[in-house]
């Protein structure tokens, strides 16, 4: 203690030297771990990039010999991928099933908290119940679907069962109902998702809007609708956003389930991508498709960053309000 | 209706709901289960068998083992190496996961203590998160085929480092900035130097969300498919990948086989997930949920 009271006397004389090199220690230490986190971003991102760039303007495939000597075509490459209908498809599809999957995950997901935030007897085995499906992989989980869902499988012989109706859908093989069918999974695969983020959000909300808005007589649906909800609206937004975009990147179900197929029923844009590059071979197509997939999600991320930053910032209030109030408890 | 009727009446209709989805949740994980001991008669049959009978442990032996007399000749699977996949998955989930926290930790470190990077730079950092993978796998498969990275454990595990990164980054952050700044103002009075404070105050305080953060870490690489796919051949297979070679046999379904695999591989994960459960909504949420 002796050393640290000699130390603090010392510094109001030597305080502008102490100072520069106080500094100087920072800044090194920034650099030390900064360095080595940026070096490796320019060498592996950087390179990927150039690449990515160089085969949309480049006609290249496989059969073609060395890369490096591929002929310069311009823009014909995006050109000829956005007069591709295939694309254009591609691109609805996909986001017709992060949209369908996406709210399919929050209305499971937000009924599911909203019965379960006040405690209950059997609420933790609910909830362990209610994760599960999002601790299994996604390849078992089209493979399982697969077992289940064919047309004379368990799932249409249990409906059927138990509604005494003829019940057979060809869930995999229609291509009327496939993208629904892989929706499906994907909100049993991720509802789980939107479930632990609105139950955490729910048991974070204060406790004292709620119980004054009951106190002067609100119904239990006036709460809900006009002081739980907007509290919740960080929340919610988190849970939506971070959703849609894992979404739109999904690929494991739909290939390892139906390949695209039946036809292109499924063919989500990271399908159609993995098809022209690795089936067909068309590398530098799918560069090309890459590109404008790449620079139409970071327009998309973008805007969602700056989303979420505006939502964390009253989420972090929103914690800090409740830190504050559990606090003098213990 | 008195109240306590009503009450009675809406805890009865909160445990059907929940009962409802209680079963949806968990009938995939039981028919895959179940399949997994059910002889290969069963696998297909009509009407569906819903236990096994008799349960046998032929799929497991043969997947996992490679017990040649539970091959029925039509389903013998010869040429895949299950248990070497689960040594490949193992080494490549595990060090880059290692490594993403170990990484994460310093920089959150930096950026909660020093403002390392602004809150600006914190956000774009999920960029390399978000951005579908798909859209780089080409053109980084060749840059990797250029380096002999194709194909290789290393290769894999880079690439699942930077693209966990943001996870750990804020996840960690997370758990930092919880730290009371006391005690590292004390040890730089005391004269520690920044790596020592934050190796030896710092990081041993967050240990359990350290563990958290590598389990949550551990359920994104372990489960990886689409990368893996393209940057292995033949080499270093992980297990979905191993899985997924199961499918498409000229043999037809080997739906028994393919679930007794499926099970090695979801079972690992699920008891990882349970031991975290209190923590997920923090993992998927980058930190902004905390509970």
């Amino acid at each position: 203690m002796n050393g640290a009271a000699v130390l603090a006397a010392s510094i109001p004389l030597q305080s502008s030297s102490r100072r520069l090199s106080r500094e100087r220690a920072i800044r090194r230490f920034r650099w030390a771990i900064l360095g080595p986190f940026i070096a490796l971003l320019v060498s592996v991102l950087l390179p990927v990039l150039f690449l990515q760039l160089y085969f949309s303007f480049h006609q290249w495939t496989v059969y073609l010999g060395s890369w490096w000597d591929a002929e310069y075509v311009g823009l014909d490459l995006f050109r000829e991928v956005l007069s591709d209908p295939r694309f254009g498809w591609a691109i609805v599809r996909s986001l017709a099933f992060a949209t369908g999957s996406t709210i399919g995950c929050f209305l499971v997901g937000f009924a599911l908290a909203y019965l379960m935030h006040k405690p209950f007897p059997g609420q933790a085995l609910y909830y362990t119940i209610f994760i599960l499906p999002m601790l299994t992989v996604p390849v078992v989980v089209a493979y399982t679907a697969e077992m289940l869902l064919y047309q004379s499988g368990p799932i249409n012989d249990l409906i059927t069962r138990m509604t005494g109706i003829e019940f057979k859908p060809m869930w995999l093989t229609n291509p009327d109902i496939a993208l629904p069918t892989v929706m499906l999974l994907e909100i049993w695969n991720w509802a789980p998702f939107s479930f632990i983020i609105m139950l955490a959000g729910l048991s974070a909300l204060p406790k004292e809007p709620i119980e004054a808005a009951s106190i002067l007589g609100a119904s239990n649906w006036r709460v809900f609708w006009e002081v739980q909800l907007p509290l919740l609206r960080p929340v919610i937004l988190l849970a939506l956003v971070l959703r849609f975009l894992e979404a739109m990147a999904e690929f494991p179900k739909t290939w390892a389930l139906l390949q695209g197929g039946p036809g292109t029923a499924t063919e989500t844009v990271p399908v159609y991508i993995f098809l022209t590059t690795w089936q067909y071979f068309e590398i530098s197509k799918g560069a090309a498709m890459s590109y404008i997939v790449m620079l139409l999600m970071i327009v998309v991320v973008l805007l969602a960053i700056r989303l979420l930053r505006r939502e964390k910032r009253s989420l972090d209030a929103m914690h800090a309000s409740s830190a504050a109030g559990e606090e003098p408890a213990p | 209706m008195r109240r306590s009727q009503r009450r009675r009446v809406s805890a009865g209709v909160r445990y059907l709901v929940l009962s409802l989805w209680a079963i949806i949740a968990l009938f995939p994980i039981f028919w895959m289960i179940a399949t997994s001991f059910k002889p290969d008669t069963q696998w297909f049959a009509w009407p569906p068998v819903y236990f096994p009978h008799p349960p046998t442990l032929a799929n497991y032996l043969n997947v996992w083992f490679g017990a040649e007399e539970y091959a029925a000749t039509q389903y013998a699977i010869s040429s895949q190496k299950p248990l070497v996949s689960l040594l490949n998955s193992s080494v490549i989930a595990g060090v880059s996961t290692l490594l993403s926290v170990l990484f994460g930790s310093v920089l959150a470190y930096g950026v909660s203590r020093y403002h390392m990077l602004s809150e600006t730079r914190m956000f774009q950092l999920l960029i390399l998160r978000m951005i579908p993978p798909i859209v780089i796998a080409a053109p980084l498969s060749l840059y990797y085929a250029a380096l002999g990275l194709l194909d290789s454990r290393i290769g894999l595990i880079l690439i699942y480092f930077l693209t966990t990164l943001p996870y750990a980054v804020w996840m960690t952050k997370s758990f930092i900035d919880e730290v009371p700044r006391e005690l590292e103002q004390a040890a730089e009075i005391l004269g520690a130097t920044r790596w020592r404070t934050l190796f030896e105050i710092v990081l041993p305080l967050i240990r359990s969300g350290l563990v958290a953060t590598f389990l949550f870490i551990l359920i994104l690489t372990w489960s990886e498919y689409l990368l893996a796919l393209i940057i292995t051949k033949t080499n270093v297979t992980t297990l979905p990948i191993e899985l997924s070679k199961y499918q498409g046999t000229t043999e037809g379904r080997v739906y028994g086989r393919q679930a007794a695999l499926a099970v090695g591989i979801t079972i690992p994960l699920m008891i990882v997930g349970l031991i975290i459960r209190k923590h997920l909504a923090r993992g998927f949420s980058f930190g902004m949920v905390r509970r």
